[in-house]
């Protein structure tokens, strides 16, 4: 089976209470990161790249950020006549509040979903971070002739609400989900990207929205035993951001060259949208090691283990060490900031000294003078 | 039927710029690299899309498929519409047989059929070799005011300089009253940019006119616009402020480039009301290593830097290995540096790989005779092997063995 008879669905919103700061203003999906991305740039790039041509965003607030970010879906190649990308808003009826779990969401745009056609619907939240291929994911459904295929990761899975862990027999079918409820030793946890027949995903839906079940995971964790479920391994580089610590330690951990060869492997470039800035200006006197610098930036202090995103000025003397700095941020003269994540646009006035830990990032919100 | 602009460009993008040697013997000179993410077509391209201009037509002519692929429908310059838009326009076979252009003013009198189309007032012709940012609106609006029929924008250059242009010598209310092309003794430093406005009928008429002339050369500078001024049309000079480079030479590349570098030079490419733009790698972010040195240099998207990099513009996706030095040089898209190599006062073209201890180029201070100096040029691909020593002043277009 060809991913081009795959519909592919983001939740741009699942997972957004995890990171209240980054996502007082936007989306999950349109949280920067490393230096030039969306979140949401992984998964669109990685259904692209997949071969999917058909792509819903499901979406629930605070979307304008969003919507900016992914317009018609062109960087994508997702602008199309037919198929291509469809924002999808929440769907309110009268007497139903905003929608709250993904079952829900899902039930909203249930035309949209039969009307592809598709044969399967691939379904991701955006805080995964992964070079995934899904053809991979969507041959070994159709090898099994499953229902669902859920695609996990061993290792220790990152804390976060409605973590799941698959229970396997040797041939990968799914015997039951459970609820992680020990966030310590290995474990073959769910990394919320599954594969579903259309027509079973819209009669569960059905079945959910009659008995008020809001909860994806709850949906197909009742549902198991009579069902064809299987895992799928993700192996390689597999990144779920769950609060703003693992956010600051897994944007540093692109500082690695092999962690940035997965991520960016060669013939799976990640799409974002562009913003036509010049290359990034150092210097004399600039001194900058270990870090990844975006284009627009002009560097004339020092900089070391940091991530800086498009258009961010260091100025001189300036020493900014351990830290991320989001897009247009200005750091004044002699500053130094040790341990930060200073999100867009914030300004920090020459000569001011901010500190967190690596333990405890101090974050410093948008547009912010300091 | 397309809706009536008031004003098309034309935009003369054939030229092979022999002058840059191996770097245009596969790419026509508008498609050459510049300033670590643009090629010199998205100076015009844009300057069109910021002053309004929608409609563009680019006549290719040399070496086209980089180009064409370049431009393809015209999207990271906006200029992929419903109406107008880009349209590359390469010479075509017609009933009475095939004919190259044979010159400027042939490319566009072959081309009268596709700006009938627009049937535009005004017609703006552009070539695409030159690094300027220009607001083309204003000079139409000064094109309106004086009721031209032909505006010629114009620069003041140096007059130790001016003997290699064509000049204009303008009477006070801005029209010109004689034209002379490249003289010994310039009478006039108002050097004309390559850059004109016409009114679309007056155009048309003397472009089929110098068609039928015996021996014309089909050249704007040389044929047409003589013409004109003898007719006694009304001509016109603009006067252009700001930085102008003509990136014909190698040296005159090779500046053009590290002005960039200079904050007192005139071209400020962060401009937010008049980005330059160009189309997009789609690479990551650039990688500084933790033993880098990056001073005084500008680096894009996509390249993994862990030498010295000093006075120099890389394009994406340049891995410089560790203890390699660049500086005083450009280093165009997919260039590998190895370990310990050395690239000083260079232009190296695309997916060149420099082995280890290889050395290119020299530096000013160390030649014996100054004239003997001159920026080392490694081709497109090109393989320069372990500890092998390329001179200054050299073109160097097949691979070269290692020194052993």
């Amino acid at each position: 089976m060809s991913a081009k008879n795959v519909l592919g669905i983001i939740f741009s919103n699942a997972y957004d209470e995890a990171l209240p700061q980054l996502t007082a203003l936007r989306t999950m999906g349109s949280i920067p990161f490393a230096a030039r991305y969306r979140l949401i740039d992984f998964p669109l790039s990685n259904m692209v790249n997949s071969g999917i041509t058909q792509v819903g965003v499901i979406t629930k607030s605070n979307y304008r950020s969003l919507m900016d970010h992914i317009g018609t879906g062109k960087p994508w190649d997702l602008s199309r006549k037919r198929e291509g990308m469809t924002l999808l808003p929440p769907y309110d009826t009268p007497g139903a509040g905003i929608t709250i779990g993904k079952a829900d969401a899902l039930y909203g745009c249930i035309d949209y979903i039969s009307d592809s056609k598709k044969e399967h619907v691939l379904l991701t939240d955006c805080n995964l971070i992964c070079s995934m291929d899904y053809e991979k994911l969507i041959k070994a459904h159709a090898a099994n002739d499953a229902d669902v295929t859920i695609a996990y990761a061993k290792g220790t899975p990152a804390q976060l609400e409605n973590g799941t862990e698959l229970i396997m027999d040797e041939s990968g079918r799914v015997s039951s989900t459970g609820l992680i409820d020990c966030y310590s030793g290995s474990t073959n946890y769910s990394i919320k990207v599954m594969v579903i027949r259309r027509t079973l995903l819209e009669r569960l839906l059905h079945e959910a929205h009659s008995a008020k079940i809001v909860d994806l995971e709850t949906l197909i964790s009742k549902n198991v035993k009579h069902l064809k479920v299987y895992g799928y391994e993700e192996k390689g580089f597999v990144r779920v951001l769950s609060s703003l610590q693992s956010y600051y330690d897994i944007s540093l951990e692109l500082l690695k060259l092999e962690n940035r060869k997965e991520l960016f492997a060669a013939g799976r470039p990640v799409y974002t949208k562009v913003r036509d800035q010049v290359p990034a200006v150092y210097g004399i006197g600039a001194n900058v090691k270990n870090s990844l610098i975006a284009d627009g930036c002009h560097i004339y202090g020092e900089v070391e283990n940091c991530i800086l995103f498009r258009g961010v000025t260091v100025e001189k003397g300036a020493k900014i060490k351990n830290s991320i700095i989001m897009q247009d941020t200005f750091v004044g003269e002699n500053s130094s900031l040790n341990c930060v994540i200073i999100d867009k646009a914030a300004v920090v006035k020459p000569n001011k000294t901010l500190c967190g830990d690596s333990n405890y990032p101090v974050y410093i919100g948008k547009g912010i003078v300091i | 039927m397309a809706v009536k602009p008031e004003c098309i460009a034309m935009l003369l993008a054939g030229g092979q710029g022999s002058r840059l040697g191996i770097l245009t013997k596969n790419i026509a000179k508008p498609a050459v690299p510049y300033g670590g993410k643009y090629r010199i077509i998205d100076f015009p391209l844009s300057n069109c899309v910021n002053s309004g201009i929608y409609t563009v037509g680019v006549l290719t002519q040399y070496q086209p498929l980089e180009l064409n692929d370049y431009i393809g429908n015209g999207q990271p310059w906006d200029l992929d519409r419903a109406n107008g838009g880009v349209h590359i326009l390469s010479p075509y076979q017609q009933i009475k047989g095939t004919e190259w252009y044979k010159g400027t003013a042939n490319a566009i009198y072959q081309n009268i059929n596709f700006i009938e189309r627009y049937d535009p007032e005004y017609v703006l012709i552009l070539s695409g070799d030159h690094i300027y940012k220009m607001d083309y609106s204003k000079m139409l609006d000064f094109h309106k005011e004086k009721n031209a029929d032909c505006t010629i924008a114009m620069l003041e250059v140096p007059w130790e300089e001016a003997s290699r242009f064509g000049l204009m010598i303008v009477n006070d209310d801005g029209s010109i009253s004689e034209f002379e092309e490249k003289p010994k003794n310039p009478r006039s430093n108002k050097a004309s940019m390559g850059v004109y406005i016409f009114n679309w009928k007056k155009l048309r008429k003397y472009l089929i006119e110098d068609e039928a002339k015996e021996g014309s050369g089909n050249d704007f500078g040389h044929d047409v616009i003589p013409a004109m001024h003898s007719a006694g049309e009304r001509m016109f000079a603009y006067q252009f402020d700001g930085y102008w480079k003509d990136v014909g030479t190698i040296s005159s590349l090779w500046d053009a480039n590290l002005d960039l570098l200079n904050p007192k030079v005139d071209l400020d490419l962060n401009d937010d009301s008049w980005r330059i733009y160009s189309r997009s790698p789609a690479s990551p972010p650039h990688y500084v290593g933790a033993d880098a040195v990056v001073e005084n240099s500008m680096i894009t998207e996509g390249c993994e830097i862990n030498g010295k990099i000093d006075f120099s513009v890389l394009f994406a996706n340049v891995t410089v290995e560790e203890g390699a030095e660049v500086k005083y040089s450009i280093v165009m898209p997919g260039t590998v540096i190895k370990k310990g190599a050395v690239v000083q006062y260079s232009i190296v073209a695309e997916n060149a790989v420099i082995e280890e201890g290889a050395v290119v180029g020299e530096s000013p201070e160390n030649m014996e005779k100054i004239e003997d100096w001159g920026v080392a040029v490694i081709g497109n691909g090109v393989k320069i092997g372990k500890g092998a020593k390329i001179a200054p002043d050299t073109m160097t277009d097949s691979d070269v063995g290692g020194a052993e």
